[in-house]
């Protein structure tokens, strides 16, 4: 149970890190952050993705504009805000000290 | 071939085969619920919708395939994830080790969130409304047909709540209502189970038998009408009469009951009531009106739907009803224990007051309900207005015993008074004593008890009594009035009566104090009791008195006297 609850808060704050570098990339639409998503194997279900892009967008990280779609409804195309952006640079900072810090522990484990 | 229907995600039109719309509805409660009802959670449940539109225009192809089926419903859900992985992902449940079926945050009554009370078409004896409930209740049906049945023999109550159940409960008529009702809803691998159950037997038999049934169930009027046809009518007239004047009566006893509490004093009165404050008899009695009123409305709208197939009431009106019912049962009960509450302690207050010696005393009633215009004692301006009929009933009390007991010949004579009321506390029950106004008059020989006490501040009903014991030294005469017999307790003022030669035109009896207590001054009748019985036992005899010389007899047979005359024929 511990294990399980360790390995979603890691996916959990690496899936806001890495949705935040695709969108920093340009617009992009939902579906298309999932398929990036699904190939980096970090998320299995599309639902999952609703509710945190509308928290960073809530959040002011991320903002959207709606676009017609040549088949079907409508689609919101997401992008990254300038507060998103100094998010994004500081989480870099982060998961550079996280990489850092898991990568000794792992060594001196090994040794 | 399969029936199909439209549907509409944000502004599309998609044909949707009915089990895939099922599927996809409580697909779409399920999430709904998963997220709650906020404004973000608005804008998430609309991100899926549209996403989950964009999917099914993508499965469409014009002029091959036009209509979503169950597959293509199953797919997009198993793209889109169920509750249990979202909560996976937001690591939700994870504290709980219960499982995916129970879910935290906006929903802590977790046990019955998905369940619904609902009646259940495939498991019925009537209506489906025990089954129901025992889905609801996660127990056998047995156990609620057992309990109406019990209901029903403890004067009949139970019939009333069954009615009232089958038309506030909603029918359990497709899967997704039948999930909830079991309460297997909260996530997407049960209602796949359940389908897949359903689709291998159950959905030939239902498209069969089933439904016939369910429509049936659909309108009780049917089913009424169809058994007992002439006779069921006419019966069903008969209680929607009955129903109606109970109604009708219900509401002019509380119309008039409520214009007594607001000073628009009348006849009608229910006594009870007198034990509640103003603002707590209102309540009260409203409580009490709708917990008899609501049945029998619910009898009666019933019965209009058979008798004249009008529409099902509405089911938030019918759910209010019934919520009231059931307040309205509670807030009774409440009152019932909350009075009691105020009966628990009895607190008795004793005054001593001495009375002129006479020789002889005459102990009469004076009714005050009687105005007299020589009277001049206090009393009488206490009354002034009031003193008209009915009205004094919330004023006047009327629980007074008197007793008599024997003092030393010497001593001076006099009055003791015991004041009692009850109340939640001792204190309370005391203040409430000390409001009783009740005192004898004397009147130089005479002394005057009035019929009934009064109580200062208007005050409660509350179990109020006074009892009076009159001491009177050894050897004082004492007469008592016929008008104050029964408040004579201890002696019987009839026994004594009995003595008399008289009896019948008596209007007082004679006593001597004694070391004893009172005696009957007049001794008893002698023997003429004695005299009666014979006759009465020779009256029971049946007897031939013959008459000779005339030919005559008379016989008296069971009460009845036959005169014979024989004439002889000469």
């Amino acid at each position: 149970m511990i294990a399980e609850n360790t390995q979603t808060q890691m996916r959990k704050g690496i899936l806001e890190y890495c949705i935040l570098s695709i969108i920093s990339r340009g617009e992009i639409y939902a579906s298309d952050i999932i398929g990036e998503l699904k190939k980096a194997q970090l998320l299995v279900v599309e639902g999952t993705l609703y509710p945190l892009l509308t928290r960073l967008k809530n959040n002011g990280l991320l903002s959207y504009t709606w676009k017609e779609s040549s088949s079907g409804p409508p689609r919101k195309y997401y992008q990254i805000t300038d507060e998103g952006r100094a998010v994004l640079s500081r989480l870099d900072v982060t998961w550079k000290e996280l990489v850092f810090a898991v990568e000794t522990s792992l060594q001196g484990r090994n040794d | 071939m399969n029936r199909t229907i439209i549907i509409n995600i944000n502004s599309i039109v998609f044909h949707i085969e009915e089990d895939a719309y099922d599927t996809l509805r409580s697909y779409m409660i399920d999430i709904k619920k998963h997220f709650g009802n906020t404004a973000e959670s608005k804008e998430i449940l609309e991100d899926i919708e549209n996403r989950i539109a964009e999917m099914f225009n993508e499965r469409i192809q014009t002029g091959r395939k036009e209509v979503i089926n169950l597959d293509d419903v199953q797919q997009v859900i198993e793209q889109m994830g169920r509750v249990s992985d979202f909560e996976e992902s937001e690591g939700t449940t994870l504290e709980e080790d219960v499982g995916h079926e129970q879910r935290t945050g906006q929903a802590p009554h977790v046990e019955y969130v998905g369940k619904k009370l609902m009646r259940d078409p495939d498991d019925k004896m009537l209506g489906g409304v025990c089954s129901g409930l025992a889905h609801y209740f996660g127990i056998e049906p047995i156990w609620i047909r057992i309990l109406l049945v019990l209901f029903f023999l403890l004067g009949g109550s139970g019939v009333l709540a069954y009615i009232i159940l089958w038309i506030v409960m909603p029918i359990a008529e497709t899967r997704a209502d039948k999930m909830a009702m079991r309460g297997e809803e909260p996530n997407l691998q049960n209602f796949k189970k359940s389908f897949d159950e359903e689709t291998k037997s159950f959905s030939e038999t239902f498209s069969g038998t089933g439904e016939r049934i369910g429509r049936g169930a659909r309108t009780a009027g049917n089913l009424l009408s169809g058994c007992f046809g002439l006779i069921g009518k006419m019966i069903a007239w008969i209680m929607l009469i009955f129903a109606g004047l109970n109604l009708l009566g219900l509401f002019i006893v509380y119309v008039f009951n409520m214009m007594n509490f607001f000073g628009l004093e009348n006849p009608i009165f229910f006594p009870p009531l007198k034990v509640l404050s103003t603002n707590e008899g209102v309540i009260a009695l409203t409580f009490g009106f709708l917990a008899i009123a609501i049945p029998f409305f619910a009898l009666f709208f019933w019965l209009t739907r058979i008798l004249f197939k009008t529409d099902k009431l509405n089911s938030y009106l019918s759910l209010t009803m019934f919520a009231a019912w059931i307040v309205s049962i509670v807030g009774i009960v409440y009152y019932c224990i909350a009075a009691s509450q105020d009966f628990r302690e009895k607190s008795t207050i004793n005054v001593q007051k001495s009375i002129q010696p006479q020789e002889i005393y005459y102990f009469t009633e004076k009714d005050i309900r009687v105005l007299d215009a020589s009277e001049q004692d206090s009393l009488k301006s206490k009354f002034n207005i009031q003193l008209d009929g009915q009205d004094l009933r919330n004023y006047l009390h009327r629980d007074i015993s008197i007793y008599f007991e024997n003092i030393d010949s010497l001593s001076q004579p006099y009055i003791q008074y015991s004041y009692s009321a009850k109340g939640k506390t001792y204190q309370l029950a005391s203040e409430r004593a000390h409001n009783i106004v009740y005192e004898a008059i004397q009147e130089d020989k005479t002394l005057l008890f009035p019929s009934h006490f009064l109580l200062k501040k208007n005050a409660l009903d509350r179990d109020q009594q006074v009892t009076v014991t009159v001491y009177l030294p050894q050897g004082a005469k004492v007469v008592l009035q016929q008008e104050i017999e029964h408040k004579i307790r201890d002696i019987s003022y009839w026994e004594c009566r009995n003595n008399y030669p008289n009896e019948n035109q008596q209007k007082y009896t004679e006593w001597t104090m004694t070391n004893a207590g009172l005696r009957c001054a007049q001794p008893p009748k002698p023997k003429e009791e004695e005299e009666e019985k014979e006759i009465v036992e020779s009256e029971k005899k049946d007897s031939v008195i013959r008459i000779d010389g005339s030919n005559v007899t008379i016989e008296v047979k069971d009460n009845n006297v036959k005169i014979n005359t024989k004439k002889e024929e000469s």
